[in-house]
């Protein structure tokens, strides 16, 4: 006998049989009002700490409009700071660029004794306070310093001169490329070098095509990072300066400097232009990630 | 270039006396060693056997400390990398991950010294051949991220095979792939060094991959070589205990001996050893070559069948003798277990067909 499907008691199955389910949400997830919560917070604390700050440098700095604005920034001082800084840094950005691929280079493709010591004596200028990173210089080549009387007798001046400003910057700045290196060059091993000995390429060739683009997105990023500190720095330099107008005063000194003496447009004007450097930075920074991103994760992979 | 016109005749390698040691552990002892000309060659071993460095030294990326290594004759110790000329295909392939696979493969040839450096047109017609070789044509643009396991593989021998190399070696090429790809790259590996006729060794830790590959293989154990032979040498007459233990699939038996012939499973099998060794000794029988015999013969050892696993060609019997802690395992014709004789907890007598007996020195 066949069977009459809609012969099927369907009074026999309970109304209502199907369960109310809670709606599925993926562990991770969280509720929209927590969601919303923590961003909110952080939205405000980064305005509150970071945007609030930044938008009063601007603002001090054209209190009173344009031209007093640009007038401090032509003033000669000014200039003078501006030219230091950039002296400063266009030494000690290629030194520290320098030392950090050696030292990277060293340290990942390398195996010898005191390796870790060399890691943790990268790092130190991080620990180190600024203010004694300058002091150090002092006491080595200062007038009653270990080798200052001899430098000096010799026509050399190296503290409160700008040769003194460009050590401590270049010490403070010593981290930040082998920082950016170190990890990843370990991570890559040294597998495609051999390769490209093995391929018959010379060893001038093989860090030229292999080495040197497989780390050069680090590479750029720790030289960014080194160039914004590099001008920046107050501490170190501030102590071996000698904060001397017009002939060993930073950009940064010459904020302190102008703000000391109650003239706050133009120091919020010189302000400015460092504020501007750290934009510039992050936008670089921001820029070459968004670029090149996709190659930089392929790196991370691979 | 290989696979083109006038092909070079391949190359005879001669490995005497390598040494090479790491601290106090021995990565190579004493090795010496024959690669015929144009023979694919495989080095089997367990990790820290040595197989690799002696890979690597051939390949002239590891320097070893006594020895040399000879190129059809000619001392390959004192050659620079580039003068060896070895295509080098490394376990990780070890592409260049910012080169585009074109470059990859045409980097060595963009290396040479400007007089032997080919033009870019002729750079451009031999990379794509190489790849043609390989099976990747139309993937010239892609970088190694953007590829397969096995592509990159692929890509990283096109690479090897590009410097038109003297030989051909590579690290545990199938190290990293899945078992699906590694049957396929297998034949076609046997495929293109047939094609190739270049002298080829390949290091693997897997006894079935050396087996099926290879013309010969090399077993290593603790950095000295423990028995070379065709692959069926090595199946059918594995020169020492540890060779039988290391290609598995082996009940191993103490035993003792008497004037040459020791006693195994209900048979007499002679022991491998010159003049008529008495004494302790180690018996090798492989799953096959265990008979079950039916209970009406009463021949052999009484058994207990523990477990039937009655896939594949053949039926496994896992089974228990007295007097021994492990099961034995047996492979048998389907019909024995389609017949209903294969019971659990049934008890069969067992014979050995064949066995290897070592004397226990």
């Amino acid at each position: 006998m066949a069977i009459d499907p809609l012969a099927i008691d369907t009074a026999r199955i309970p109304a209502g049989n199907t369960p109310q389910r809670a709606r599925f949400r993926t562990p991770l997830s969280e509720v929209p009002w927590v969601k919303f919560g923590l961003i909110a917070i952080a939205v405000a604390f980064l305005a509150l700490m970071l945007v609030l700050p930044l938008a009063a440098v601007f603002a001090e700095a054209f209190r009173r409009g344009v031209e007093p604005f640009l007038a401090a920034l032509v003033e000669p001082d000014a200039l003078s700071a501006v030219r230091l800084t950039l002296f400063v840094a266009a030494i000690s950005v290629p030194a520290n660029l320098l030392f950090g691929l050696v030292a990277s280079w060293a340290i990942a493709k390398f195996q010898f004794k005191g390796k870790s010591f060399l890691i943790t004596l990268i790092d130190l200028p991080f620990s180190v306070s600024p203010v004694i990173s300058g002091l150090v210089y002092i006491l080595l080549f200062g007038s009653y310093g270990f080798l200052g009387p001899w430098l000096i007798a010799n026509g050399y001046q190296i503290v409160f001169a700008v040769p003194g400003i460009v050590l401590a910057t270049i010490f403070v700045t010593f981290p930040f490329v082998a920082r950016q290196l170190i990890p990843l060059m370990e991570q890559q091993g040294t597998t495609e070098e051999e390769a490209a000995l093995s391929l018959g390429a010379g060893g001038l060739q093989t860090f030229w095509s292999v080495t040197l683009p497989n780390v050069k997105w680090a590479l750029l990023y720790g030289v960014l990072l080194c160039n914004a500190r590099a001008m920046g720095e107050f501490g170190a330099v501030s102590v071996v300066s000698g904060h001397i107008r017009g002939k060993t005063n930073t950009m940064p000194l010459h904020v302190e400097i102008l703000y000391n003496e109650y003239n706050f447009v133009a120091a919020f004007a010189v302000a400015t232009l460092l504020a501007l450097l750290a934009l510039v930075t992050l936008v670089l920074k921001s820029a070459l990630e968004w670029r090149y991103g996709g190659e930089l994760a392929a790196h991370g992979r691979h | 270039m290989p696979g083109e016109g006038a092909r070079r005749a391949p190359v005879r390698i001669d490995v005497e006396e390598l040494g090479k040691s790491y601290g106090s552990f021995a990565a190579l002892d004493n090795v010496s060693l024959t690669v015929r000309p144009g023979e694919l060659l495989a080095l089997l071993g367990p990790s820290g056997s040595g197989k690799t460095t002696l890979l690597r030294a051939i390949a002239g990326l590891t320097a070893t400390e006594e020895g040399t290594i000879r190129f059809d004759g000619e001392d390959a110790t004192t050659l620079s990398l580039r003068e060896r000329r070895v295509g080098f295909v490394f376990q990780q392939y070890a592409l260049f991950r910012h080169m585009t696979v074109f470059d990859n493969v045409a980097f060595g040839l963009r290396v040479r010294p400007r007089d032997e450096r080919p033009r870019a047109g002729e750079i451009a017609r031999r990379v794509r051949r190489l790849l043609e070789l390989v099976q990747l044509p139309g993937l010239e643009r892609r970088f190694p991220s953007q590829l397969s396991g096995g592509q990159r593989q692929r890509v990283a021998l096109a690479r090897a095979l590009a410097i038109e190399p003297n030989v051909l070696l590579l690290d545990e090429p199938f190290g990293a792939l899945d078992a699906k790809v590694r049957k396929e790259l297998r034949r076609w590996l046997r495929e293109l060094h047939t094609e190739t006729g270049l002298t080829t060794i390949f290091v693997t830790h897997d006894q079935e991959e050396a087996l099926e590959l290879a013309d010969r293989v090399v077993i290593m154990r603790e950095g000295k070589v423990e028995q070379v032979g065709t692959p069926a040498d090595i199946y059918d007459e594995p020169a020492t205990p540890y060779v039988c233990e290391f290609l598995g699939g082996v009940a191993r038996f103490e035993t003792n001996a008497k004037d040459g012939e020791a006693d195994i499973l209900g048979s007499t099998f002679p022991v491998e050893s010159d003049g008529d060794y008495s004494g302790p000794a180690l018996a090798y029988v492989r799953a096959h070559e265990i008979e079950i015999v039916s209970r009406e013969l009463a021949q052999g050892v009484p058994a207990v069948i523990r477990a039937v696993r009655p896939f594949g060609p053949t039926v496994t019997v896992e089974l228990s003798i007295e007097g021994r802690a492990e099961r034995i395992e047996a492979e048998v014709p389907r019909e024995l277990h389609s017949g209903g004789e294969l019971g659990l907890g049934q008890g069969v007598f067992i014979r050995a067909v064949s066995a290897r007996i070592f004397p226990v020195i």
